[in-house]
């Protein structure tokens, strides 16, 4: 049933062309109602299109539809496809899901911002620009929605326009993610001339193996998802992305954008298996993030900071399943990420809104006493987050450790970074609890009676802490595998882990966990270990920043400065003066032939009949 | 056909039109300029009528007769225009009329 995927894509668009259109005749709740009922509609329209999927045989569930020839270019046509498979079905399923129950959350978080509206509106434009990434059934509209998507969040990072480290952060990601377009639209260049089309499966079929080309090519589209997926080295504008309100922060991290990397390798992973070296090159940097961004995130004192290197830290996990071939077992960290990223994301927001928006968590501390529900949702998310069982994380997480056993040597140090990742993650997320969630403190949150926020923000973040605790439940590998099952037609992976790695590897990183949350409770809880001081290192999060402003701004300066002196200021501005003068000086000259005299008009008349007169009788 | 050729017609009607311009261009009173348009127009009209006899046709001859009409319009404009510079005392000399002056 293709008219669900098309109202499934179209609804967001539709709330956010009726919110602008609307303005002022809406109220400000109003476009919040109407974003939430869009997407929640496009929801339900995932949903329909996923039930009418299952009762259909494997081999007759994929089915595109063209509406259109959307662009003509020679012997290239390229049409408005929509691809309705196990894995688009099953990405529209999260996004608009996870993305509807942010939406809801917002109308109790914006409540009394200014530009309600506007917000609402960018929100859901930005749920369409992640289904028309999801959906597209040809490359060529991925690369369309990966746009759409990073202006969205350019505007949703930048919404407090006013604040200037806000508007900077905004444009940092929009300069970082427009570096990954580029090469995936070389990539994309490079596929039109060696295959002629850009539909998934023409391409797969006609791609290049092996050799320089296919590295390229797989290259270019490693580096969109790096860029998008803020994965090393073009990670640096997901911290700083934190300045957009708490509900952006949350629906980037968990329903759109920074998963979108992991699609566009798990949807293209053909090209990706015709260059090895790529794919262990995508790996290996998801490994390197998510220890450096664990690392990094032990000593950030900004909540929403904390859970954002978290993020990096978890997309990490998911590049290095998808870059051993282990397709749906990123795919599953994915979605339980997005479940416990959204919660975490939003039970920090809950606190923040409460304390009038301080987000250090110097000055957050003892919120256990006074918001205690809250405390319990929190911690949902961080069991799940470091994987304990019997929560979400706990399953994905264990299956991409499991899964990079089956690749040598290189899968060992992969395994290893995963494990050091754990134990990391179990550190930083337990400070980051007991700091804030502990019992002592003197933080003095706002609350009105009983409740601990707005009906909106409460009821979301209680649905998904249970999704947190239950949406593992739906695969324990090697047991019971039904994702893995349901997506192999379209991602059949490349490495399966026996039952004894499983085994192992979950035993491995629940201890490692474990042993984290115990010296998070040492450390910051019971007091028994002092907390040494921060290394500079991480805390100028491995200068990163400062590498790029060496390499990249400071060269541009200089040369820019160069040339304004020695060239702008000399040769332009006063070549400027130079061409007005002439025509100062021209225009006098030209002036004096108009002297009055009749006479002298007359004799130009004549004189120019006369000429006239000798061309005609000379030229025939 | 009867007469000098046209060749002769045209050749007088160029030096009218010559001697006309030629006084417009170096003559400074506006009367003598007058009269010098009157001699181009008039050199004009031999031409139209030599080629209205020549071809036998009666065009030429109503043009000429149209042209007449103007020029007696013309110099109903021109000399009103003289007489009343005449009467504010403006000396009457097309050089000294230099308001057009860029």
């Amino acid at each position: 049933m293709n008219a669900a995927a098309w109202i499934c894509l179209l609804l967001p668009l539709a709330g956010a062309l009726a919110i602008t259109l609307a303005g002022e005749r809406v109220s400000r709740r109003g476009a919040g109602y109407l974003s939430t009922a869009t997407t929640a509609a496009a929801f339900v329209a995932a949903i329909v299109a996923f039930a009418d999927m299952l009762s259909k045989p494997p081999a007759a569930r994929p089915h595109a539809t063209t509406s259109w020839t959307w662009l003509s270019a020679g012997r290239y046509h390229f049409g408005l496809t929509l691809l309705t498979d196990q894995l688009s079905v099953f990405m529209m399923l999260i996004v608009s899901g996870v993305g509807a129950l942010i939406v809801a959350y917002s109308i109790g978080y914006m409540d009394r911002e200014d530009e309600e509206r506007r917000f609402f509106a960018y929100m859901s434009l930005f749920v369409f620009s992640m289904l028309l990434l999801v959906q597209g059934g040809n490359l060529l509209l991925l690369l369309a929605g990966w746009g759409m998507v990073g202006l969205s969040s350019y505007l949703l990072i930048g919404f407090y326009q006013e604040r200037e480290s806000a508007v900077r952060a905004a444009k940092k990601a929009f300069v970082m993610n427009a570096v990954g377009d580029a090469t995936m639209a070389l990539a994309l260049f490079l596929l039109i001339q060696h295959t002629g089309r850009l539909d998934y499966g023409g391409v797969f079929a006609a791609s290049p193996h092996g050799g320089a080309i296919a590295n390229l090519i797989a290259l270019g589209l490693l580096g969109g998802a790096v860029a998008k997926s803020a994965q090393i080295p073009l990670h640096t504008w997901l911290p700083d992305a934190m300045e957009g309100p708490t509900p952006v922060s949350a629906l980037i991290h968990a329903a759109t954008m920074v998963t979108a990397g992991v699609y566009l390798i798990v949807r293209t992973h053909p090209l990706f298996e015709n260059a090895y070296v790529v794919e262990d090159l995508a790996a290996g940097l998801g490994a390197a993030t998510l220890v450096m961004a664990g690392l990094i995130a032990l000593v950030q004192v900004d909540i929403k900071r904390v859970i954002a290197y978290s993020t990096m830290s978890q997309i990490g996990y998911m590049f290095v399943g998808a870059g051993v071939g282990a397709y749906p077992n990123a795919m599953f960290h994915l979605m339980t990420h997005a479940f416990f990223k959204a919660l975490l994301f939003l039970a920090a927001g809950i606190a923040i809104h409460a304390l009038a928006g301080e987000q250090d968590i110097r000055r957050m501390t003892g919120l256990g006493r006074t918001m205690p529900r809250t405390r319990l949702a929190f911690l949902a998310g961080s069991l799940a987050l470091v994987g304990i069982p019997p929560f979400a994380g706990f399953f994905s997480k264990d299956s991409i450790l499991a899964a990079t056993l089956d690749r040598g040597w290189f899968g060992a140090i992969l395994f290893a970074c995963g494990l050091a990742g754990t134990f990391l993650t179990g550190l930083y997320t337990f400070r980051l609890f007991f700091v804030v969630f502990g019992r002592e403190g003197d933080a003095h949150p706002h609350l009105h009676g009983d409740a601990e926020g707005p009906f909106s923000m409460v009821s979301t973040v209680a649905v998904l802490a249970v999704l947190s605790v239950v949406g593992g439940w739906i695969q324990f590998a090697p047991l019971w595998t039904p994702l893995t099952t349901w997506l192999a037609p379209v991602a059949r992976p490349i490495s399966e882990a026996t039952s004894w790695e499983e085994a192992a590897s979950s035993a491995a990183a629940f201890a490692l966990g474990l042993a984290g949350i115990w010296v998070a409770y040492a450390a910051y809880a019971a007091r028994t270990v002092r907390v040494p001081a921060a290394l500079p290192l991480l805390e100028k999060k491995f200068y990163w920043d400062e590498l790029y402003d060496l390499v990249f701004y400071r060269p541009a300066d200089l040369v820019s400065r160069a040339l304004g002196r020695f060239f702008e200021q000399p040769v332009v501005a006063g070549s400027i003066g130079e061409v007005t003068q002439g025509f100062r000086v021209g225009a006098g000259e030209v002036s004096r032939a108009q002297n009055g005299l009749v006479r002298s008009y007359a004799l130009a008349l004549a004189a120019g009949v006369a000429v006239l007169a000798v061309v005609f009788l000379s030229v025939r | 056909m009867h007469g000098p050729d046209v060749a002769w017609y045209l050749v007088l009607a160029a030096l009218l039109f010559v001697t006309g311009a030629l006084g417009v261009l170096v003559r400074r009173s506006p009367l003598i300029i007058l009269l010098s348009v009157e001699i181009m127009l008039n050199g004009a009209n031999l031409a139209l009528i030599a080629f209205a006899r020549r071809l036998g046709h009666e065009d030429g001859q109503v043009f000429a007769i149209a042209v007449m009409a103007i020029a007696a319009s013309e110099v109903v404009v021109g000399l009103g225009l003289i007489v009343a510079m005449g009467r504010r005392h403006v000396e009457l000399d097309v050089d000294k009329l230099r308001t057009l002056r860029g």
